[in-house]
C-alpha cells in the first residue's frame, strides 16, 4: 500500500508541475492596451486615412523625415539630409543597420518603389496634391544612385519639402517594403521599419501590434516622431470603445491601461482616482468661429470685427475648456517656434467699440446663423458661448447644431454663415495659414479670400531664413486681426489618464500617442 | 403549405424593393458627404473629385442604384467606402454578434414574461399581480443604455466579476465568449420581459373570460390544467406575434447596447455607418435587416396554427 501510495503521490506530483510549467511557458507576454474611439480605416500609411488610422499605423511604419516636438522636421531613416544650393535637390542617406518587418535589409531601391507608388494616383495617397504641382511642390524625379542614398528633385524650391514629408496625416511618406502590397496591386499589410509590428485586426474590435525585436533605433533621446525608440511591451491592442462612459469603466477596472482622448467634462471623474494619473499637453489644433465674408450681411468687415470684439476670448476659453487652455487669437499654435510676441497680440474685448461699428454698419438686429456640432462638445459649447457674449452687443446669433458629416460638407461648400470649428493640428505656421487663406472661386472652404495675403502665404512657404519668414507670418497675423475672416480661439488640449502601472509615456502638441519607450510596471 | 410560403416570399420581394430605393434615395437626401469625411477639412476639390470618381459616386443617381441594385441581385452588396471590406461577409459577421445576444435573451424573457404574464392574469388585481405589472413596467420604462451601464459598472467595475470592454466570439473561446455576452444578454433579457409581460398578461385576462374556461372550471377541472391546457395555448399567439416584431426589430441591431458593451454587431455596423454615410453598407444592413425582418414573421406565421387551429383552416 505504501508503495503505491508513493507512487500516487509522485504521479500527482509530476502532473501538478507540468501543468505549472505548462501554464508559465504559455504565460501572456506584456499587453499594453489603449481606447480607439472608432476602428481604423486601413493600414496603408496617409492612404484612406483618419486620426486613429495614424495613431495605430505610425508605429509600424517610418519615413526618411520625422516631425520633433518643436515641429520641425528631423531625420528617421535617413542619417544625413543635404540640400542644393538651388533648393531644388535633396539627397537622403540612409541609415545602416535598418531592416523591415520581413528581415530585408531598408535600400534606396525601397524608398523609390514607396515614393513611386505615393506619387501614383491610383494609390489615393492624401497627400500627392503637394507633391504633384498642386500644392507645395512638385517632385520631378525619385532616384538610388546608390544602395543608400536617395535624390528628390523638385520642380522649385520650397520651405516646406520635409515638413510635408514629415506630417503625420501623410502617413510620414513611410517607407514600406514591397511585399506590403499584392502582385494585383492591391494592399495587404504594412511591412515597415518601426519598432512594432502588424500582428492583427479584428475589425470594429481591436488591432494588435507586435514589438519588433530587430528595430534600430536612432541613439539620440526620444523626440517627436524621431530619435530614440524601443518597444518595453511585447503586444500593444488598440481596442475599438465607441461609448466615453464604458472607455472610463474599462480605465478604472484595468480592462485597458491608457485613454488618449479624454475631453474637459470627463476630466472630473478621473481626477483624484488612486490608480489614475493624467497628463496634459497642448495641441497645435485650432478652435476657432469662421466668418463667411461673401456673405450679404457678414461681408461688411464692421460687422466681424464687432463680432470679435463682442466675443471676450479668455472669458469664452475658460468657459468651454475650464480655464486649462491658453486663449490664441493666433492661427500659429502657441506651442510653434514662430510663436512671437506680435502673434501673441488679439481681439480685445469691447462692448462699445462693437456697438459703435454695428450702428455705422447699420445693423439692426438680423439674426446671424452659426452652425456647430455635439460631435466635438467643446464646439458646441463655444457657440453657445459666442451667442452670449454677441448678445452683449445686440447681435443676434441663432445657433443650429448639426452632425459632424454635415457641418463639414457644409464647411467645405462655404455655405454657412457662421460656424464653430476646429482645424486639425498643422505643425507648420504656414500649413496653418493655408488651412484659411486662398480663393473662395476654387476653393470655397477657404475662410479669406485675400490676394495679397495669398501672396504672403506663398513667400512664407519659399523662404527659409527663420527671422524673415517670422516677419511675413507676423504680418499675415496682423491683416487677419484688421480683416476678421476668422475668429480664432484657441489651442486644444489632450488629455492621456494611464493606469499608474504606465511608465513613460510623455505626450506632444501633434495628439499621436507614442507607445515607443513605454513601459509597464 | 409549401405554396402558402413560397407566395409569402414572393411577396417580399417588392417590399424589399420599396426598401432598398428608400433608403438608397434617403441616404443621398441627407448632407454629407462620405469622401470629405475621408479626406478630412484640408481635402482640395481635385482631390475630392478624383476620391468620387474612384468610388463611383460621381455617376448619376439612377445610374449608382442600377449598378448597386445589380450587383445585389447577384449577391455582391459592394464594397465600404470607408474601409474597402466587401459588405456581405462584414454585415454576416456582426449579425452573428447581434443575433447571438438577441436570441438567447428574447428566449429567455420568453421564458419568464409568459408564466409571469399568465400567473398575474390568473390572480388579477391580486398584490401578486399588483407586483408583476409593476415590475414589469418599471422594465420597459428603463432606458436600456443606462441598464445596461448600471450593470456594468456594478458587475464589471465595482465587483470585477465580468469584463466591461471586449468581445470574444463563442465558436473562438465558449467561456471566455460567454463572459463578454452575460451582461448584454442580461440586460436585454430585462427589458424585454418587461414588453412580454404585459402582453401576455394582457391577452390572458382575455381569454380567462371566455365561456370555455368557465365551462373547464365548473367540469371541476383543476386549476392548473384550465391555465395550462385552456389558457395559456389560446392565449399564447399574440406574444407570439409580439415576440416575432421584438425579434425582427432587436435582429436589425441593438445599437445602443452594442456601444455600451463594445460588441461588434450590426447595430452599431450601421450608426457608425450613418455616421461615416458610408452608403454601401447602410443600404447593405438596411435590405438586410429588413429581409431578416420579413422572414422571422413569416415564421411567425407558420408557427400561429400550432396555438389556433381556426388560422390553418383559414
Amino acid at each position: 500500500m505504501s508503495h503505491h501510495h508513493t507512487v500516487l503521490k509522485a504521479a500527482v506530483a509530476c502532473t501538478l508541475a507540468a501543468f505549472a510549467s505548462a501554464a508559465l511557458a504559455q504565460a501572456p507576454a506584456p499587453l499594453l492596451r489603449l481606447r480607439l474611439n472608432a476602428d481604423i480605416r486601413s493600414t496603408d500609411p496617409g492612404v484612406n486615412r483618419d486620426f486613429n488610422t495614424d495613431v495605430v499605423v505610425l508605429h509600424m511604419v517610418e519615413g526618411l523625415v520625422g516631425m520633433r516636438e518643436d515641429t520641425t522636421p528631423g531625420p528617421l531613416l535617413a542619417s544625413k539630409i543635404e540640400t542644393s544650393k538651388d533648393g531644388k535637390t535633396y539627397t537622403f542617406k540612409l541609415r545602416d543597420g535598418v531592416t523591415f518587418h520581413n528581415g530585408a535589409p531598408l535600400t534606396a531601391d525601397d524608398v523609390v518603389w514607396s515614393w513611386k507608388r505615393y506619387l501614383a494616383p491610383a494609390t489615393q495617397w492624401r497627400c500627392l496634391p503637394d507633391f504633384d504641382g498642386r500644392g507645395i511642390a512638385k517632385v520631378t524625379g525619385v532616384s538610388a544612385p546608390d544602395a543608400k542614398t536617395v535624390v528628390f528633385t523638385l520642380e522649385k524650391p520650397t520651405a516646406l519639402f520635409l515638413t510635408t514629408m514629415a506630417r503625420i496625416d501623410c502617413g510620414g511618406s513611410a517607407i514600406v517594403h514591397r511585399a506590403s502590397v499584392g502582385a494585383d496591386g492591391k494592399w495587404i499589410a504594412p511591412i515597415g521599419t518601426g519598432p512594432f509590428k502588424f500582428g492583427e485586426w479584428k475589425r470594429g474590435q481591436y488591432v494588435e501590434l507586435q514589438r519588433f525585436p530587430a528595430y534600430a533605433s536612432r541613439s539620440e533621446p526620444m523626440d517627436g516622431m524621431t530619435g530614440g525608440k524601443k518597444a518595453e511591451v511585447e503586444r500593444l491592442r488598440f481596442l475599438v470603445i465607441p461609448d466615453e462612459a464604458a472607455a472610463k469603466a474599462a480605465l478604472l477596472s484595468n480592462g485597458i491601461d491608457l485613454l488618449t482622448d479624454i475631453g474637459v467634462a470627463q476630466l472630473g471623474d478621473l481626477n483624484g482616482q488612486p490608480n489614475v494619473t493624467i497628463e496634459k499637453a497642448t495641441t497645435a489644433s485650432v478652435s476657432a468661429i469662421l466668418i463667411q465674408t461673401r456673405d450679404p450681411l457678414l461681408k461688411d468687415v464692421r460687422i466681424r470685427r464687432a463680432l470679435a470684439l463682442a466675443v471676450d476670448t479668455p472669458e469664452l476659453v475658460r468657459g468651454v475648456t475650464n480655464a486649462l487652455a491658453r486663449p490664441n487669437n493666433s492661427m500659429i499654435p502657441v506651442v510653434s517656434p514662430y510663436y512671437s510676441a506680435a502673434q501673441a497680440v488679439g481681439f480685445k474685448n469691447d462692448i462699445a467699440q462693437a456697438k459703435k461699428l454695428l450702428a455705422e454698419a447699420g445693423y439692426t438686429g438680423q439674426p446671424i446663423k452659426m452652425l456647430t456640432n455635439k460631435r466635438y462638445i467643446a464646439s458646441y459649447d463655444t457657440a453657445v458661448l459666442a451667442q452670449a457674449f454677441a448678445a452683449r452687443a445686440g447681435i443676434k446669433i441663432d445657433i443650429e447644431v448639426l452632425d459632424w458629416a454635415t457641418q463639414l460638407d457644409r464647411y467645405t461648400k462655404g455655405d454657412y454663415q457662421t460656424q464653430a470649428f476646429v482645424y486639425s493640428p498643422r505643425l507648420d505656421p504656414s500649413l496653418s495659414f493655408e488651412m484659411v487663406t486662398g480663393p473662395k472661386a476654387s476653393q470655397p472652404r477657404k475662410v479669406w479670400d485675400n490676394p495679397e495675403v495669398q501672396a504672403k502665404l506663398v513667400e512664407s512657404m519659399e523662404i527659409t531664413d527663420k527671422a524673415k519668414r517670422q516677419a511675413v507670418l507676423d504680418d499675415m497675423h496682423k491683416r487677419m486681426l484688421d480683416e476678421v475672416p476668422l475668429i480664432p480661439l484657441y489651442n486644444g488640449l489632450q488629455f492621456v489618464a494611464a493606469n499608474k502601472r504606465v511608465q513613460g509615456l510623455r505626450t506632444w502638441p501633434a495628439e499621436v500617442p507614442r507607445l515607443w519607450n513605454v513601459r509597464l510596471r | 403549405m409549401f405554396g402558402y410560403i413560397a407566395r409569402r416570399v414572393l411577396m417580399t420581394l417588392p417590399t424589399l424593393l420599396l426598401v432598398a430605393v428608400t433608403v438608397f434615395v434617403l441616404m443621398r437626401l441627407i448632407p454629407g458627404d462620405p469622401v470629405l469625411l475621408m479626406l478630412g477639412d484640408s481635402a482640395d476639390a481635385g482631390q475630392i473629385a478624383e476620391a468620387r470618381q474612384q468610388l463611383g459616386l460621381d455617376q448619376a443617381l439612377p445610374l449608382q442604384f442600377a449598378h448597386w441594385l445589380g450587383r445585389v441581385l447577384q449577391g455582391d452588396f459592394g464594397h465600404s467606402i470607408s474601409n474597402g471590406q466587401a459588405v456581405l461577409p462584414l454585415i454576416l459577421e456582426r449579425f452573428q454578434v447581434s443575433a447571438s445576444i438577441v436570441l438567447v435573451a428574447v428566449l429567455i424573457a420568453a421564458l419568464i414574461a409568459v408564466p409571469a404574464g399568465l400567473i398575474a392574469a390568473w390572480k388579477q388585481n391580486k398584490p401578486l399581480d399588483v407586483a408583476i405589472v409593476g415590475g414589469a413596467t418599471l422594465l420597459l420604462s428603463v432606458p436600456s443604455f443606462w441598464l445596461g451601464l448600471l450593470l456594468l459598472l456594478a458587475f464589471g467595475m465595482k465587483l470585477g466579476w465580468l469584463p466591461v470592454v471586449g468581445y470574444v466570439p463563442l465558436t473562438e473561446d465558449f467561456h471566455q465568449g460567454l463572459l463578454y455576452i452575460v451582461l448584454p444578454i442580461v440586460t436585454l433579457a430585462l427589458i424585454e420581459t418587461g414588453v412580454l409581460t404585459r402582453m401576455s398578461r394582457a391577452s390572458a385576462i382575455e381569454v380567462l373570460r371566455l365561456e370555455y374556461v368557465t365551462h373547464a372550471r365548473a367540469k371541476g377541472a383543476p386549476e392548473s390544467r384550465v391555465l395550462l391546457r385552456h389558457v395559456l395555448p389560446n392565449a399564447f399567439a399574440p406574444t407570439l406575434t409580439l415576440i416575432g416584431l421584438v425579434l425582427g426589430h432587436l435582429l436589425g441591431g441593438i445599437a445602443v447596447l452594442e456601444t455600451v458593451f463594445t460588441l461588434p454587431g450590426l447595430g452599431r455596423l450601421l450608426v457608425d455607418a450613418i455616421f461615416a454615410r458610408d452608403y454601401p453598407v447602410v443600404q447593405g444592413v438596411l435590405l438586410f435587416t429588413a429581409l431578416i425582418y420579413v422572414l422571422i414573421n413569416l415564421l411567425v406565421d407558420l408557427c400561429y396554427p400550432l396555438f389556433d387551429p381556426r388560422v390553418a383552416a383559414q
